[in-house]
Parts: structure tokens; sequence; C-alpha cells
């Protein structure tokens, strides 16, 4: 817990000990953990596989530009205001999704996310396919921009990996963990499995449209190619798989994992993606619970302790572990 | 055959009420017209052949699955849409005949999930509650393992006590004696008759019938989702078509 306000202390203070390079490369580096951590949620605790995260990410980055561009709002306010819009996408979707299982929810999630983008590629008001262009940053210096994005990365940081270890410990989170593990069981034992769905989603297109409208406020510039882009489900679900799915620490883990290599490596293309395919298809048939499963198995040392402990041999009392 | 005279002597009122019961996986009829009351503080065993329907009655008074006909009344209200989160919370505690824990969670934490959302204990209250379910049944030294690291026998230790820890009016146990020794089975039952003493009202499916004869107050048979024979133990299990059909033994 100390380490992680060390390093969220480190990264709001990036503008005075950092360039300009590394302060891009930790708002990105955020906003894949971030994006990770939701679809860890989703997938790994609420069990709803989405391939479709993506319609979050470019509906909450279009709002943040909309409401810049066309209604002269203040950007750095803009971005809280921007997540009322995958709020409200998040509601429908499930409501048209929720009866669907498995891979039927996971391809009706991307066909939702393919009818998002045709959308917005077909609406003069935003550009159509050409995309928007976020002018009004230019009006702030740079080091007033930096400043501004750690901190709404640090923001981030704590409203979707805190607020994943907050919900975690919480009573809900309990029952969440139950959910993980065997929702049929957990069903049977008084747990209202399908109205946690709901709040996962909608919490989770939220999480996900934060990071979206964050992100593309650092690119200053938004097409429908690029939020609605299929991509993203492919790097949350790498992410994911290989820090260790059902996990807080696996989203980080995973996320430093793919995030690295990739400054590195993605100039190679399609093979560096077969590479991470490869990489991904290995981990889900020899290690399914990804590096930190390996590492749970070995040590019990979880950095977001979520469990509860019965005192022993003192039964009746308890002691938060 | 009708056994149903020797059910009329019990005393107390029906807890359980299941009418009319029926269901269909396509064209095959699982459970077909299957009616009986269960009364508070009754012990009521159910026997018959694998794929008489058993686990499918079970699965369909939890509401794990939809009936398609009939209704499932518990003191009295209808149940029969309501999911199975609700019917938990109203009284109806289950185990599964292949255990079903929550492999990541402790011992002790998969008891608190039933006993706070299932009991609606505060936290404080579940913990207590949990503690001393896990004495009773024998895992208290297991509390903080992980379960999906326990054993088979534990798994069915564990099914019985999340169970327990909804502070269940109705107690389905499936196969719960399954792969036990002689004084295993022997505790169990001691157990059981415990838990009936409490008030609990339990409904038993088994094929261990020493364990089964030793508690119950009332047998059911099933055979092909029909139910075939109902009353006293005794009666039951002398009755020649039960004998024909479960066991094997031609009058």
């Amino acid at each position: 817990m100390s380490l992680s306000v060390i390093v969220l202390t480190a990264l709001v203070a990036m503008p005075w000990w950092a360039d300009s390079g590394w302060i891009r490369w930790a708002v990105e580096l955020s906003c894949y953990i971030a994006i990770a951590q939701m679809w860890n949620l989703l997938a790994g605790y609420a069990g709803l596989v989405s391939v479709g995260q993506q319609a979050f990410i470019g509906a909450a980055g279009y709002a943040l530009f909309i409401l810049c561009q066309k209604f002269g709002v203040n950007p750095f306010l803009a971005v809280p205001l921007a997540l009322i819009v995958p709020a409200l996408l998040s509601v429908p979707t499930y409501l048209l999704l929720y009866r669907l299982d498995g891979p039927y929810f996971a391809i009706g999630t991307w066909v939702v996310a393919e009818a998002v983008r045709l959308l917005t590629t077909n609406l003069d008001y935003v550009n159509a396919g050409a995309g928007l262009t976020l002018r009004v940053m230019a009006q702030y210096r740079l080091h007033e921009r930096e400043i501004a994005m750690t901190m709404l990365s640090g923001i981030l940081l704590l409203v979707t990996v805190g607020g994943s270890y907050w919900l975690l410990r919480s009573r809900h989170g309990l029952a969440l963990t139950a959910m993980r593990d065997n929702p049929v069981s957990a069903g049977s034992q008084g747990v209202n499995v399908s109205r946690l769905r709901f709040f996962v989603f909608v919490a989770a297109a939220v999480g996900t449209g934060f990071a979206g409208a964050i992100y593309y406020m650092a690119q200053l510039r938004i097409t429908p190619a690029s939020g609605y882009d299929p991509k993203w489900a492919s790097i949350s679900i790498f992410i994911v798989m290989i820090g260790g799915i059902g996990s807080i620490e696996g989203a980080i883990i995973g996320g430093l994992i793919y995030f690295f290599p990739d400054r590195f490596f993605s100039q190679y293309g399609a093979s560096y993606m077969v590479v991470l395919g490869c990489l991904t298809l290995f981990m889900a048939i020899y290690a399914r619970g990804g590096i930190w499963g390996l590492v749970a198995s070995r040590f019990d040392a979880p950095w977001f302790p979520v469990g509860r402990r019965l005192a022993l041999p003192a039964a009746g009392e308890r002691k938060p572990s | 055959m009708s056994l149903g005279e020797q059910t009329s002597s019990m005393t107390g009122n029906p807890l359980l009420s299941v009418q009319g019961l029926g269901k269909a996986f396509g064209a095959l009829r699982v459970i077909q017209d299957i009616s009986f009351d269960v009364r508070e503080g009754e012990v009521l065993g159910i026997l018959g052949p694998n794929g008489a329907g058993k686990t499918t009655l079970f699965n369909l008074i939890s509401g794990d699955l939809a009936t398609n006909t009939g209704e499932v009344c518990l003191s009295g209200e209808r149940l029969t849409n309501e999911p199975p989160y609700i019917r938990c919370r109203r009284g109806i505690g289950r185990t599964y005949q292949i255990p079903k824990p929550y492999g990541g969670m402790t011992t002790f934490e998969n008891l608190l999930v039933t006993a706070m959302f299932g009991a609606k204990l505060d936290e404080d209250a579940a913990h207590r509650s949990c503690a001393a379910i896990l004495r009773e049944c024998g895992l208290a030294d297991k509390a903080n393992r992980r379960a999906g690291s326990l054993t088979l026998l534990d798994r069915k230790r564990l099914e019985l006590a999340r169970a327990l820890a909804g502070d269940p009016k109705l107690l389905l146990l499936d196969e719960i004696a399954g792969g036990l020794t002689d004084q295993e089975s022997g505790e169990l039952v001691d157990l059981i008759r415990r838990i009936r003493d409490r008030g609990i009202t339990v409904l038993w499916i088994e094929h261990v019938l020493h364990a089964l004869l030793a508690v119950a107050d009332r047998i059911i048979v099933l055979n092909f989702g029909q139910k075939i024979a109902d009353g006293h133990p005794q009666a039951v299990i002398t009755d020649p078509d039960v004998r024909r059909i479960y066991m094997g033994i031609e009058a």
C-alpha cells in the first residue's frame, strides 16, 4: 500500500522531475492499466467477457472533444462530464446483452462497439471519419498540460485500481469474488448475481471511458478508427491473461509487461502481434492464473490484500488480513 | 404405490409444498407431475436410481432450474418464479452433489458469503456464526485454507457448513454421505440429527441407505421423473416395486 502511495506521488510530481517523453509514457501506461483493471473486473470477477470495451473508450473520448470544441467547456472539467456518456451507453448495452452467455455476450459487445463506431463515422457533427482535434489545449503551456495530465492519470489509477481494491474489500467484493469462483453457487447462496453484474458493467464502462478520455486528451486527436479500435480489447485481454485474471495485481503486472516491450518491438508490426498472441495462448494453456497466479501459489503476500481470515484458535474473533 | 396414509399421521405444518412439478429438456421429461409436502422439522429422504430426476427436483426447488409446470411454496409463500438468491434468503439452503466451493477463497470466506448475503447478517455477526458452524462441522482447523485445496470429504463438509451459514429453514442435501467411511457417515448422521433438533427441515437425496434410514422420518422414491413411493422408511424399502426398481431385487 505504501508503495502505491509512493508511485502515485511520483506520477503526479513527474512534471518537476521527468522529461515530456517519460510523462507521455506514464500517462499511456496509466490508461492501459486502468482499462485492463476494468476488463479484469468484468471478465475476471463478473464473468462478463467483453471484446467491445472500445465502445466506451471512443464514446468518452468523443464526448470530451465535443464538450471542449463545440461547447467551450474547460477540458479538465470536461473529463468528469464526459464520463456520463459511457455510463449512459452502458445501460442499454447491458440490457440488450445480459441474457447472452459466454461467447455470445462477447460477440454482442463487439457488435455494439462496431455499431457505435459506424454511427460516429457517419455523423457530420463530429466530422465523420476524419475525426476531431482538441485545439483548445493549445491555450495551455506544455508544463501546465503535463501537470494536468499527470494529475488526471493519478486520479485515474486511484479510481480504477484503488476503486477495485475498495470494492473487493467491501461486502460486495466478497460476493464478487464468490461470483468469480462459481457464479451458480453464489446465486444459490444469496448473492444477487444479475444485479452485481449490471453494477460492474456500468462501473467498468465509466472507468474504461475515464481512461479513454485521458488517453485521447493526451493524443490531442480522435478518429472513429482509433477511438473504437478493437485493439483496445486485444490489449485488455493480453494484459489480464498474462498478468493474472481475477486479481488486482495481475492487471498491473500485465500492464507493465505489455507496455515496455510494446515501446521497443511494436515496429515489427504483425510479427510482434503474433508473438503477443502466442504468449497469451501459452499462458492460457499452461498458467491460467497468469504471472500473479504463479507468484500467489508460492507466496502468500498479496500487494492488495482483500481476504478475510478467521483468527485461530480463538474462533469467533476476526483479524482482517 | 400409495403409502400416503402413513404420512398423514405426521404432525407439524407443511414447510415446503411442491405441487404438480414438471420439467422437460426438449422431448425428455425429467420430472413429471410430482407433488409432496414436507412438514416442519421433518427429515425427508429421496431415493431413486441414477437419472430418476432427484437432483433436477432439487434444482427446481432451489431455483437453479426454472419449472415448466407446477408450484413451489415455502411456508405458504409462492417461490415458483423467484431466482435462487431470493429462495436462499427465504430459507432454502442447499448443497451440491458435486461440490461447488469458491476455490480461490478460504473455507471461512465461503461461509461468510452465505451468512452475509443469504442470512443477511452484518459482518461481525456473520464472523461469529461462521466460526461456530465451522467448529460444528469439523472444519475450524481448515478455516483459513483455500477451499480449492480441500480434500473431497472436506469439500462435502464445506457444502453442508456453507448451507448452514444461510440460517436455512429447509436444507437440501444432495448425496452428502457419498464416499464417507462408516464412522464418518455415523458422524454425519449425528450432525443431521442435531440440525433437525434445531428445527431445520431436511430434504436428503442419498444412496447410502443405512445413513438415510438412521435419520429419515419419511422417504419418497423417484423413477423416470415420477414419484413411485411415499411413506415410512421401512414401508418404502420393503415395498416390492421399490426393491425391484431401486435395488434390483425381484419379489
